[in-house]
């Protein structure tokens, strides 16, 4: 059975990108009207009783010590109670988990959980990349956000063989999916050429193979099932959740093909909501680099391990193969603006479930979606949620 | 000058070993006085590469003077270390290099420094320590690796590298004797705001009333065998033949090292004495700088160890450079505009609670499960079974390439490409490091040396850790 406890009556989002004429207060109002303009039966705002809010990186828009208190007052909910949550990539995801259990927990009925990230304030030098310069002055000098994951790049081709075309196939899928997605930073289709050809930004990846620095803002409005019933006849229900953990060192890693963050969170969220993974009829996956999603969709359960190059080359993972995975055109193509990514994410599923996703629409038959993150140093953090409209 | 006599003095101190570096890049004299619309000019300049400076030079000289007699640092009673200038104009130059030869926090020893004169300082200073009974052994090393004045005469002198050696009562050499004089007169100098070292105002001044006459003075004083072979250092590129034709010395052991090096300042005087101590015979080696010259001889009854490797050290061939990239190297061309900052300040806490494990590449391993882990202060648990007591181990400076990715994208200060690579080392433990090449020979489990390099300069301050180099690439490049 899954776990139930808690349902999403309304979620949206602001069209991705590098939005210098929005100020991240302008962002988080955006998204919070789109959340709101989407509940079913219309929705009182005043019935907020409480925000979570993520937001990863405060240093990129200059505010460092950025807290719960920015939010409210730019949406119109000044009084209201907030904490900001800071959980690196699954930031938003983990926000939106712990937004469901504030309201299973009874202490509040109704919630708002909002991710929000301004990338693009700063130069690209001065932004994420900025990260080289982080963590141990000498044991993690230069390990910039792709330095994360080409280890497992490089180690993946040489235990199973996956080339950069296999590498490639994922872009070429979510830059596809991308041109289907309003609300997508990129809206262009790339080929496998173009992919493999790209300038090197960390090898073995290439441009093509990394996501953009994006703005944006996404949001979702929890409820229990049953106050949900009132705001709309199809509410989508949180089937369960994990969170896991690893060590922040890249040497420390027991494996350099996958990522044990993904798994445990995964099977955490799984045994919560009582299903397998091939009961999962769409996925929105963490893929930051190609080889992230390639990873994930073994970490996930979805392939045998080694497998993920080519059951992305076959098309296994493409809007009608055998598991879709980021219909939305995923980080790579709607654009990874951290604390917002996973809300922006679950807004996905929310559409793929009540299908509503257009041109993208996914066949949907277990009633099951999934969203993952993984992040932070050394990757050692994942989130999992699991939506459903089986009641 | 008035006339004086100089007698020399007995030193009567034993040569261990010997060991030997140079940088990375050689750049051609004849590229930089194309330049400044000059023509000519002969023979090569061994440079630093940005990661690379007189304390990286002078670690690896100790390390593989260690080596060839495989002597612990544990028996290393003193560092004695001299440069013409240290990596803090003020600060813990000295302690930072006993800490990366991992010499221990009570070990013994001075930094000389001002000259090129130094690298004798250091070697006197170590050797009347030995006589003294003040330590059984000393490890004495002389490094260079000046940024010179642009478009001086300067610029088309300095070389840079190290010579490291291991000195006691007894050796396969011994330092015999040595006498040295003084004037207070003007070659090549720096002044205390300044970055970049001058050259001398007047050349033949210099050569006329300062080098050519006071270093004939201890040349004479000394009275080596005429069969003796001299390390005499050569400032210009010129002043040394001069030297040799007229006091008949014969240098053709010294001289095709300045050649091919440029001058090695400090470490000029050690590097020329060399060859000679790879076979028997009586040698000698004339030290200049700082208004004094000072010649010191040596018997050597017996190749001393480490000779041989250290004279195919200093005959390396290096990388090609072109101008613009020394420069680049020596931060004498630089970008405009911002520089990433490191997230923790240099003198903060962090540093002094680990940079002693970051220097001396030390782990921390668990009592319980045998598990390596680095670096030792960010591990109060176990990441292998939680447990909470360690070791201290020393990891070995050597393995193999788990895994690793080149960085292509940074910002300044960062250079690319830039390789990350986690290291199975030779015990079994895993770090990660940064390469100290652009990363094209590497490939899974291709074997690995780890080399002390300079990660960054931030605030005035060196960052001194271990990077990682390609075993096919060490003989190459060093």
């Amino acid at each position: 059975m899954s776990w139930n406890r808690a349902s999403v009556i309304g979620a949206g989002l602001i069209k991705m990108g590098e939005l210098f004429n929005q100020s991240y207060e302008q962002m988080a109002r955006g998204a919070f009207d789109a959340a709101c303009a989407s509940v079913d039966n219309g929705f009182d705002r005043s019935s907020i009783d409480a925000v979570f809010v993520a937001t990863q990186r405060g240093t990129l828009w200059g505010q460092e010590g950025i807290g719960g208190n920015t939010v409210p007052s730019a949406i119109g909910l000044n009084g209201v109670a907030c904490t900001r949550i800071e959980n690196a990539c699954p930031s938003g995801s983990d926000a939106f988990r712990v937004g469901a259990m504030a309201v299973a927990s009874g202490v509040y009925d109704t919630v708002l959980v909002i991710g929000v990230e301004k990338m693009r304030d700063k130069s690209a030098e001065e932004g994420l990349l900025a990260r080289a310069a982080g963590g141990h002055p000498v044991y993690t000098r230069g390990e910039s956000a792709p330095v994360l994951f080409a280890p497992f790049a490089t180690r993946h081709m040489h235990e199973f063989g996956t080339t950069k075309e296999m590498l490639a196939s994922v872009a070429v899928k979510n830059h596809h999916n991308g041109t289907l997605d309003p609300y997508a930073h990129f809206q262009y289709e790339v080929t496998i050429d173009q992919v493999v050809d790209a300038p090197a930004v960390c090898s073995p990846l290439g441009l093509l193979d990394c996501c953009p620095q994006t703005d944006g803002a996404a949001a979702v409005i929890l409820t229990t099932p049953e106050r949900a019933r009132d705001h709309t006849d199809s509410p989508v229900h949180i089937a369960g959740f994990g969170v896991a953990t690893d060590h922040p060192y890249l040497h420390e890693k027991s494996s350099y093909v996958g990522l044990t963050a993904t798994v445990e969170a995964s099977s955490r969220a799984y045994e919560m909501a009582g299903v397998a993974p091939g009961d999962i009829d769409v996925a929105e996956v963490h893929d930051c680099f190609t080889i992230t999603e390639i990873l994930d969709i073994e970490d996930l359960g979805f392939f045998e391990k080694g497998k993920g190059g080519i059951a992305s080359a076959e098309g296994e993972t493409s809007l009608t193969g055998s598991i879709p995975v980021n219909p939305s055109g995923g980080l790579l193509a709607k654009g990874h603006p951290i604390g917002a990514t996973g809300i922006a994410q679950l807004t996905e599923c929310w559409w793929q479930l009540r299908g509503q996703a257009d041109q993208r629409q996914v066949a949907i038959e277990n009633g099951f979606a999934l969203q993952h993150n993984v992040g932070g140093r050394g990757s050692g953090v994942s989130v999992v949620n699991i939506l459903t409209t089986n009641d | 000058m008035a006339e004086l006599q100089l007698t020399p003095r007995e030193l009567d101190v034993g040569i261990v070993a010997v060991g030997a570096a140079t940088p990375v890049l050689r750049l051609a004299v004849g590229d930089v006085n194309a330049a400044w619309g000059r023509g000519g000019g002969r023979g090569l300049l061994a440079v630093c590469r940005s990661d690379e400076d007189t304390l990286t030079l002078a670690a690896t000289a100790a390390r593989r003077a260690l080596a060839a007699v495989e002597i612990g640092p544990a028996t290393i009673g003193g560092l004695w270390w001299g440069t013409s200038r240290l990596p803090f104009a003020e600060g813990p130059s000295w302690s930072t290099l006993a800490a990366a030869l991992r010499l221990g926090p009570a070990v013994d020893g001075a930094a000389s420094t001002g000259s090129p004169h130094a690298g004798v300082e250091a070697l006197l200073a170590a050797a009347d320590a030995v006589r003294a009974g003040r330590v059984d052994t000393a490890l004495v090393v002389t490094s260079d690796a000046i940024r010179p004045a642009l478009g001086s005469a300067n610029e088309v002198a300095a070389g840079a590298g190290a010579v490291a050696l291991l000195i006691g009562t007894q050796g396969a050499a011994r330092l015999d004797s040595v006498v040295g004089i003084s004037e207070p007169l003007i070659d090549r100098y720096r002044g205390d705001d300044e970055s970049e070292t001058r050259d001398t105002y007047d050349g033949r001044l210099v050569r006329e009333e300062a080098y050519l006459p006071l270093a004939g003075e201890v040349i004479e004083a000394l009275g080596m065998h005429p069969e003796s072979r001299w390390s005499v250092a050569d400032p210009d590129g010129r002043l040394g033949s001069a030297l040799a034709k007229k006091n008949r010395l014969d240098t053709t052991a010294s001289a095709p090292l300045r050649a091919s090096l440029g001058d090695l300042g400090a470490a000029a005087p050690l590097a020329g004495l060399v060859a000679a101590l790879a076979g028997p015979g009586p040698a000698a080696a004339l030290a200049w700088g700082g208004g004094r010259a000072t010649a010191l001889a040596v018997a050597v009854d017996s190749a001393v160890p480490g000779a041989e490797e250290a004279l195919g050290d200093l005959r390396s061939v290096g990388s090609p450079a072109t101008y613009d990239q020394v420069l680049r190297a020596r931060g004498q061309l630089r970008a405009t505009g911002e520089s990433v900052e490191m997230a923790i300040p240099p003198g903060s806490a962090m540093f002094v609670r680990d940079q002693r494990e970051v220097l001396g590449l030390l782990g921390a391993r668990c009592v319980e499960c045998d598990l390596v882990n680095v670096p030792p202060s960010a591990h109060p648990s176990c990441p292998g079974c939680g447990g909470d007591k360690f070791d201290l181990a020393e990891l070995p400076l050597a393995g193999t390439v788990q895994t690793f990715v080149v960085n292509q994208t940074m910002p300044a200060p960062f250079e690319a490409p830039l390789p990350l690579i986690v290291i199975d080392l030779s015990d079994g433990s895993r770090i990660q490091l940064q390469g100290a090449d652009d990363g094209s020979t590497l490939s899974v489990g291709c074997p690995v040396e780890l080399v002390l390099r300079r990660y960054t300069i931030e605030r005035g301050v060196p960052i001194y850790g271990w990077k990682a180099l390609g075993a096919n690439q060490v003989e190459a490049s060093e």
